[in-house]
């Protein structure tokens, strides 16, 4: 029990003892561990205790938000009735009774992170250490890093919500550095689950991972300057689909979107991709990496079809940009944690199976860009114009994966490059990543099957092919 | 948390000294939209940093928990992160400096005094400025932010020291919609004294910046002379600062491995660390490690001066450490690119065939600070004998940070502080490669 009912009554009612008429609480408890290993050996050790309240009250589309790390209830409620003042007026509704509360029972770890000891998480990264360095001569450097933590959280509002979950999230990153001739490549991996170490003993193999990111690496330590210029893209499967998640994601969630600032804004209900494209957000896989019981405003978390046979037919909404488009909120607030009012946020996004094979995309590209991992990238929400690195590229070449290519980056806007993906495999598969916005940090999955891009402006240090 | 209490646990069970590292954060927040309150926050945090040295090993205990219940686990946690460490290097709790700077005008009394109205009113007054500025802008975003951040350091070795500053930032974007596009631009104000804010001119700044963007697009591919304004600059900068971490050098991470001493910049480049700027939130009179903190120059004239240390890392190398024990790694505080006489205008007048770099976005990902190459997203204008002559975007400009730095050709005058709290001027580049249609 993170803080009692009677408490959390109190508080809400403080909030709403003037003109507020919406009041909600968010009792967070959270611990997490860091190990980092450099050079086979641990350098660092961290442990982080994160604790603290955040109460938000609304009147209409504003909304007030204070957070602090006292649990002292005079401090609570003072907290509550400073912020009502936001708000001058006689109160206005009346709170819906707390009932029992409701604890989620999905997505739980079988081995949590509080359970394993340090020195079987230190052995698992030393694995993943001798992995990638005994790879090649070329590798001179490999880092490991694992962070894991268990959260308790305990939302409760005045539209009468009262539930708490346990989230736990376990990862590991493996980054391996190629070195030649004063040249250095990095290629890396990041397994990581809404699991506990479960995952990492049973469901991936670290060596294999380590390995993997050492034969990044390397290859694009060997790798030419990858030409620049307009060219079709072929973008492989899980990560991705951070394309999806960065170019088009961003723009649907209501916090863009209810202030006009999206290009997808009243576009609801019309075409904005070619036919071939349905894509999806979806916070009930289980134990998936962006998954939850419940969202952050305390509704249970859904599955969103936000584009479907290449029509928009769904933002991700929360509830007070709801208010402002008039739209229910889709179960899509989310929050780094108590120092931050929540906000429309995907969870584990993806596109679609199509009905092409990897083989058949390659096979019809005469000349382009093959994107095998991606980096991370960016988006002005604004315009939808974005920006992705590409970690480890190849060219395609009559219809082959020819030499690989480093230092592409994939520069386009959102809504045009929606229209211009004329291929999807049947490749579907997810990967882990962070995403950063206005309500924190978040842990999001982006996924998506194999795809091909018409044409997008690759960016890279060589001059336009010879063709 | 009583301090004597933890300390006493602590040694009890062994731990050879301890550090603890307070922090009290107090902000507020303020954001209008379409001329009302939209959000308003605040919020009041402190945590507490305890580091233990266990056979010349640091074990770390971050908590929000604060009350004496707390120490037995702190201790016990401190220890087992200490015992789990093996690599060879020998930490230290630090017994302290000679001489600490005195920095007086970090805190400003009259900022937390001003009434919230009196904050409110002036981001309303800059969204409206915003939205009466010109027909063509769609949407306005107006924030304030506000924080008080103060520090204790103390530790078993005897030290203790304090430090406290505050800063107030105002945020404002414009959406502008053209014909057939929309283009958005922002820039910030930062400074802990309200007066400072000249909200007139900002606004109109934004707009007019936004505007002169409207009906960009990609010029055809290939090697131009580069200008990058002062934000532009600062992000990339921003992306590759790590590279002068002397952790980042030990480690083989850095591309400056073996370069001290030696040029990796043109004459016109002299970057440095100034922990001691005025008005600036980062700065310090001393670090996380309780070493007093100096100004330096990273880059003289081009040459590679010296490399950021923290106490780990000056061991290693056999020097002092720089005060530049940061968040348990090494970091600089105040980067600060020194400007040079001629006026941006100039710099853009002398162009021949180039493009004008007004902001670069995704350095995230698309800057590598290992291997020292970037190849990033850019906005701008197209230049032809010394003029602007076409509004550009989605076209990327790559190249590697040291080669970029030999070919600084100018530097003009016009100092910024921008969003990363990095201070440099516009800065001319002999030849990049631009990637457009």
């Amino acid at each position: 029990m993170l803080m009692e009912k009677k408490l959390i009554e109190d508080i809400l009612d403080a909030g709403l003892s003037s003109n507020a008429d919406y009041a909600e609480v968010f009792v967070e408890d959270k611990t997490q561990e860091s190990i980092n290993l450099n050079g086979g050996s641990v350098e660092k050790a961290t442990t982080n205790k994160v604790s603290g309240v955040g109460i938000r009250l609304a009147k209409g589309t504003q909304s007030v938000y204070g957070h602090t790390n006292s649990k002292k209830p005079d401090d609570l409620k003072n907290l509550a009735l400073d912020l009502s003042k936001s708000f001058p007026g006689e109160a206005g509704v009346e709170r819906q009774p707390l009932g029992e509360l409701e604890v989620g029972k999905r997505h739980q770890a079988k081995i949590s992170p509080k359970d394993v000891d340090k020195a079987d998480k230190i052995a698992l990264m030393k694995k993943a250490y001798e992995a990638a360095k005994s790879f090649d001569e070329v590798i001179q450097q490999v880092r490991v890093q694992t962070v894991d933590w268990v959260q308790d959280v305990l939302i409760a509002n005045s539209d009468g919500r009262y539930v708490a979950e346990t989230r736990t999230r376990v990862r590991m990153g493996i980054m391996a550095i190629a070195s030649k001739d004063g040249v250095m490549q990095t290629g890396s991996e990041t397994p990581g689950t809404g699991k506990g170490y479960e995952y990492f003993y049973d469901e991936v193999d670290v060596e294999e991972l380590a390995k993997n990111a050492a034969k990044t690496a390397k290859t694009m330590l060997l790798a030419e300057e990858c030409p620049s210029g307009e060219m079709p893209v072929i973008i492989n499967n899980e990560f991705g689909g951070v394309i999806f998640h960065e170019a088009c994601g961003h723009s649907l969630e209501a916090t863009s979107v209810s202030k006009n600032a999206s290009v997808f804004s009243g576009k609801l209900n019309t075409k904005v991709a070619n036919d071939i494209v349905t894509a999806i957000d979806d916070g009930t896989i289980e134990n998936a990496w962006g998954s939850a019981n419940f969202d952050d405003e305390g509704n249970p978390q859904r599955k969103r079809v936000l584009i479907k046979d290449g029509k928009l037919v769904s933002y991700m909404i929360d509830k007070i940009n709801g208010r402002r488009m008039d739209m229910e909120a889709t179960g899509s607030s989310r929050r780094q944690s108590y120092k931050f009012a929540p906000t429309s946020r995907m969870s584990n996004t993806y596109i679609a199976n199509g009905d092409s094979t990897f083989e058949e995309i390659i096979a019809n590209t005469k000349y382009g860009l093959f994107a095998k991992k991606m980096g991370g990238g960016s988006v002005n929400p604004g315009n939808g114009d974005f920006n992705f690195a590409v970690s480890e590229g190849y060219m395609v070449r009559d219809g082959k994966i020819a030499e690989p290519v480093r230092g592409a980056s994939l520069v386009g806007n959102g809504a045009n490059i929606l229209k211009k993906i004329d291929m999807i495999a049947n490749n579907l598969d997810s990967a882990r990543g962070m995403c950063g916005s206005v309500s924190g940090s978040i842990p999001a999955d982006v996924g998506q099957p194999t795809i091909r891009v018409q044409s997008i402006t690759v960016g890279g240090k060589k001059g336009a092919d010879e063709e | 948390m009583n301090i004597e209490k933890l300390f006493a646990k602590a040694i009890e069970k062994g731990l050879a000294d301890v550090q603890v590292f307070l922090n009290d954060t107090s902000h507020l927040s303020i954001e209008i939209f379409d001329g009302e309150l939209n959000t308003y926050e605040i919020s009041d945090v402190s945590s507490m940093t305890i580091k233990g040295l266990y056979k010349d090993k640091i074990g770390t205990y971050r908590t929000e928990v604060l009350d004496d219940t707390m120490i037995e686990e702190i201790v016990d946690k401190v220890l087992d992160n200490a015992k789990s460490i093996d690599s060879e290097d020998e930490a230290e709790i630090y017994p302290g400096d000679d001489h600490y700077e005195k920095l007086d005008d970090l805190f400003n009394r009259a900022l937390p005094a001003t009434d919230p109205k009196k904050k409110i009113d002036m981001v309303k007054k800059l969204d409206k400025l915003i939205h009466d500025e010109n027909e063509k802008v769609s949407v306005a975003e107006a924030h304030y932010s506000e924080t008080t951040r103060s520090v204790m350091l103390q530790n078993t070795k005897g030290l203790k020291l304090h430090n406290k500053v505050n800063s107030a930032m105002l945020f404002g974007e414009a959406i502008v919609k053209g014909d057939d596009d929309q283009r958005t631009s922002f820039d910030v104000l930062i400074s802990n004294d309200l007066d400072d804010f000249d909200v007139e001119t900002f606004a109109s700044d934004i707009v007019e910046k936004g505007i002169e963007q409207l009906g960009s697009k990609p010029i055809p591919s290939g090697d131009y002379e580069i200008v990058y304004e002062p934000d532009a600059f600062a992000t990339l900068i921003a992306a590759f600062k790590d590279v002068f971490s002397a952790e980042a050098v030990q480690k083989g991470y850095s591309l400056l491995k073996g370069k001290l001493g030696e040029s990796i910049g043109s004459e016109h480049v002299t970057l440095v660390d100034d922990p001691f700027m005025k008005k600036s939130s980062r700065s310090r009179s001393f670090d996380d490690e309780g070493v007093a903190t100096k100004f330096k120059k990273l880059i003289d004239n081009g040459n590679l001066n010296t490399y950021l240390h923290n106490l780990l890392t000056a061991k290693k190398d056999g020097v002092k450490s720089t005060g530049n024990g940061f968040g348990g790694s090494v970091a600089p505080v105040n980067l600060k690119l020194m400007p040079g006489d001629d006026d941006k205008d100039e710099l853009v007048a002398s162009v021949k065939n180039g493009l004008l770099v007004t902001s670069v976005q995704g350095a995230h990902a698309g800057a590598n600070p290992v291997s020292g190459d970037f190849s990033l997203q850019a906005t701008g204008f197209l230049l032809e004998d010394g003029k602007k002559v076409q509004p550009v975007a989605l076209v990327t400009v790559a190249g590697n940070f040291v080669d970029m730095l030999k070919d600084v050709t100018r530097v003009a005058n016009d100092l910024k502080t921008g969003y990363f709290g990095i201070t440099n001027p516009s800065v001319k580049i002999k030849s990049m490669r631009v990637s457009g249609n």
